[in-house]
């Protein structure tokens, strides 16, 4: 069974009334485990694929399966309860939140399913230990590198486990050498705990980390279906 | 915790407006909280200076006399009720009185009045009119007839202490009865009806002038406080039957001290209304410019998970945060005010003449009372967390794709 199953899905954006077709007739199956990497080139659809899958979009037309369960035309509210159980997100820009320490921000999604505090705590340093940010648990975002944003952004979105972890091009705000070493640090995580991880980019060293490689162009999928 | 901690580390994002509007609700909530202090100050001593003036709390008469004041309508079983009446607990003193409706001349003048008839002793101990005696001395009870009569009412009939007026009424038998009395006193009370429309003379003499022997019209009774008037009155049914006696409190008699209460009252509450409703609109903005300026970071937060509910508890709580900080600042304001006010009085420069027809002093004294604090308190927070709703509901209804990439 796979874990996404998107079946002629389409998205049409309304940009000043006039329709901008962003996907078209998109059919592509992700299993559990897969390190996938969506490239192509600026508007090629990959980051509205992303959101589609994310849960953070509805389909114009078609569907997407998660888990064998379509969840294209639900509530805003039941897709909120499944991204915060199924799903991990690492945007471009971290999207910290800059009031937050980063004990807190990595805690976020554990405080919305309402775990206690001392399981907060303890997952949180347990992480940030991981990452090697265990020492600026109560700093704030804007205190830290860049590079280490990231890590936070990372710790952030696998600290309930998720199914699957989506990152929208999220080395290309980071020197090279910190880029890599975050791929690395994911893909390490996705061997050892079986994490399902998609990610848009157009960075081919990016791509040549990822086990399979899905390129679009003008909306539409061109190779890699699977 | 997590969502109070939340609540106030949003609201310190852009300090000087959560502080300005922290601002707005402390001064709005103070200076309404204020006013009313003041209205019912003002309301609180009008009501003091009626039943220390001239009603005392509670009149006891024989049944149709407030509404006729005929001189035969004397008090029946007179000494029994008067004894009843003061072993009742809840009484302080009581003052017998007669009462009538008197013409009040000179060669050239001549006023209508109601003259009262007043114990010496016991009038003092219910009510002031002794202390308001300003010009000359408070009847002495001796042998010559002596009459008390109002500051405006000498001036009008332009007489002074120690010139003759002539009192016209009619006797309990029906005929026209008649004295000349020598002006003993002057009252400056502050009070129109007390200073231009009444005249006293001492209870023997008015007795003698209405012809109803030891006869009373009127007992003006103190109790320990305006409180009890409706225990007393309660009390009294049984001794007192209905359709041999009348039993008025003071807000009977001069109904006009209540009516101006509650019609001012109208007015503050429908202020009260207003000025919240302009408070709870500057919170909204508030709200609203921060919700604007985090869309982006909202859009994050429903990525990860928010839920719409979440996002307007999350809204409603920096509201509710707010607001407590505003209602602190303002109850405590509000109280500093009062109480260095009440301490010093206000002083009305201006109104004095106004004031006086209203039987008020022109020095008024905030009263705080706790149900005001607690009636205002519960409109703010009514309001603006009804008007929050909104800046709640639309950040709840943002689409989180829209969100992430708002600029």
């Amino acid at each position: 069974m796979a874990l996404v199953k998107i079946e002629g899905v389409s998205k049409v954006f309304k940009e000043a009334s006039l329709p901008v077709q962003a996907l078209t007739s998109i059919h592509v199956e992700i299993q559990k485990g897969e390190f996938t990497a969506f490239c192509g080139p600026s508007g090629s659809g990959k980051t509205t694929l992303l959101n589609l899958i994310g849960c953070l979009d509805r389909p114009s037309e078609g569907k997407v399966h998660l888990e064998n369960e379509e969840v294209s035309s639900l509530a805003q509210g039941k897709l909120a309860t499944i991204r915060r159980r199924k799903i991990g997100f690492i945007f471009q820009d971290f999207n910290l939140i800059p009031t937050l320490t980063v004990r807190e921000n990595i805690e976020y999604v554990l405080w919305l399913q309402g775990e206690t505090e001392s399981l907060r705590r303890q997952k949180s340093k347990a992480l940030a230990e991981r990452f090697g940010i265990g020492k600026l648990l109560s700093r704030r975002p804007a205190q830290i590198s860049r590079g280490q944003q990231q890590r936070v952004a990372c710790a952030r979105a696998i600290i309930h486990k998720p199914l699957l972890i989506i990152g929208d091009e999220l080395t290309a705000n980071l020197d090279h050498k910190t880029g890599a070493e975050l791929m690395d640090f994911i893909k390490k995580l996705n061997r050892e705990e079986g994490l399902t991880f998609l990610y848009a980019t157009h960075d081919p060293i990016m791509m040549e980390r990822a086990s399979r490689v899905v390129r679009m162009q003008d909306g539409r999928i061109i190779d890699g279906k699977g | 915790m997590f969502l109070l901690k939340f609540a106030l580390l949003n609201l310190t994002r852009n300090k000087r407006r959560s502080a300005i509007t922290v601002l707005a609700v402390g001064i709005g909530l103070a200076a309404l909280i204020f006013l009313w202090a003041f209205m019912d100050g003002s309301h609180e001593e009008q009501r003091e200076n009626v039943t220390r003036l001239f009603t005392g709390h509670v009149q006891i008469h024989a049944a149709g006399f407030a509404k006729k004041m005929s001189a035969e309508l004397v008090i029946p079983n007179r000494p029994e009720v008067l004894e009843k009446i003061k072993s009742n607990p809840r009484v302080v003193s009581l003052a017998p009185r007669s009462k009538c409706e008197a013409l009040i001349g000179t060669t050239a003048q001549s006023k209508g009045i109601v003259l009262t008839g007043i114990d010496l002793d016991a009038e003092p101990l219910v009510t002031d009119i002794k202390k308001q005696v300003k010009e000359g001395e408070f009847l002495s009870g001796g042998e010559g007839k002596e009459i008390l009569i109002g500051h405006v009412l000498a001036e009008k009939l332009e007489v002074g202490l120690g010139d003759k007026v002539v009192l016209m009424t009619q006797a309990m038998d029906g005929t026209l009865a008649g004295f000349a009395y020598r002006v003993k006193g002057v009252i400056h009370s502050g009070a129109l009806p007390l200073d231009e429309y009444s005249a006293f003379i001492s209870l023997a003499s008015s007795q003698e002038l209405l012809g109803i022997d030891s006869d009373i019209h009127e007992i003006a009774v103190r109790l320990r406080s305006r409180a009890e008037i409706e225990g007393f009155k309660k009390d009294m049914q049984t001794v007192l039957p209905s359709d041999s006696y009348e039993m008025l409190a003071w807000n009977e008699i001069v109904p006009e001290v209540d009516q101006w209460a509650s019609y001012s009252n109208a007015i503050i509450q429908t202020m009260l209304i207003a000025v919240m409703a302009v408070i709870a609109v500057g919170v909204m903005n508030t709200i609203l410019m921060s919700i604007f300026e985090r869309t982006k970071e909202i859009g994050v937060m429903m990525a990860l998970g928010t839920g719409p509910r979440q996002v307007v508890s999350m809204i409603f709580f920096e509201t509710l945060v707010l607001e407590f900080i505003g209602i602190i600042l303002g109850i405590g304001l509000a109280y500093l005010l009062v109480f260095h006010f009440q301490r010093v009085g206000i002083l009305m420069t201006g109104f004095e003449d106004a004031f006086a027809e209203s039987f008020m002093s022109p020095v008024v004294h905030p009263h705080l009372a706790f149900h005001r604090v607690l009636t205002s308190v519960k409109t703010l927070v009514l309001i603006t967390s009804f008007i929050s709703l909104y800046p709640a509901w639309r950040a709840a209804k943002m689409e989180p794709v829209k969100a992430i990439y708002h600029s």
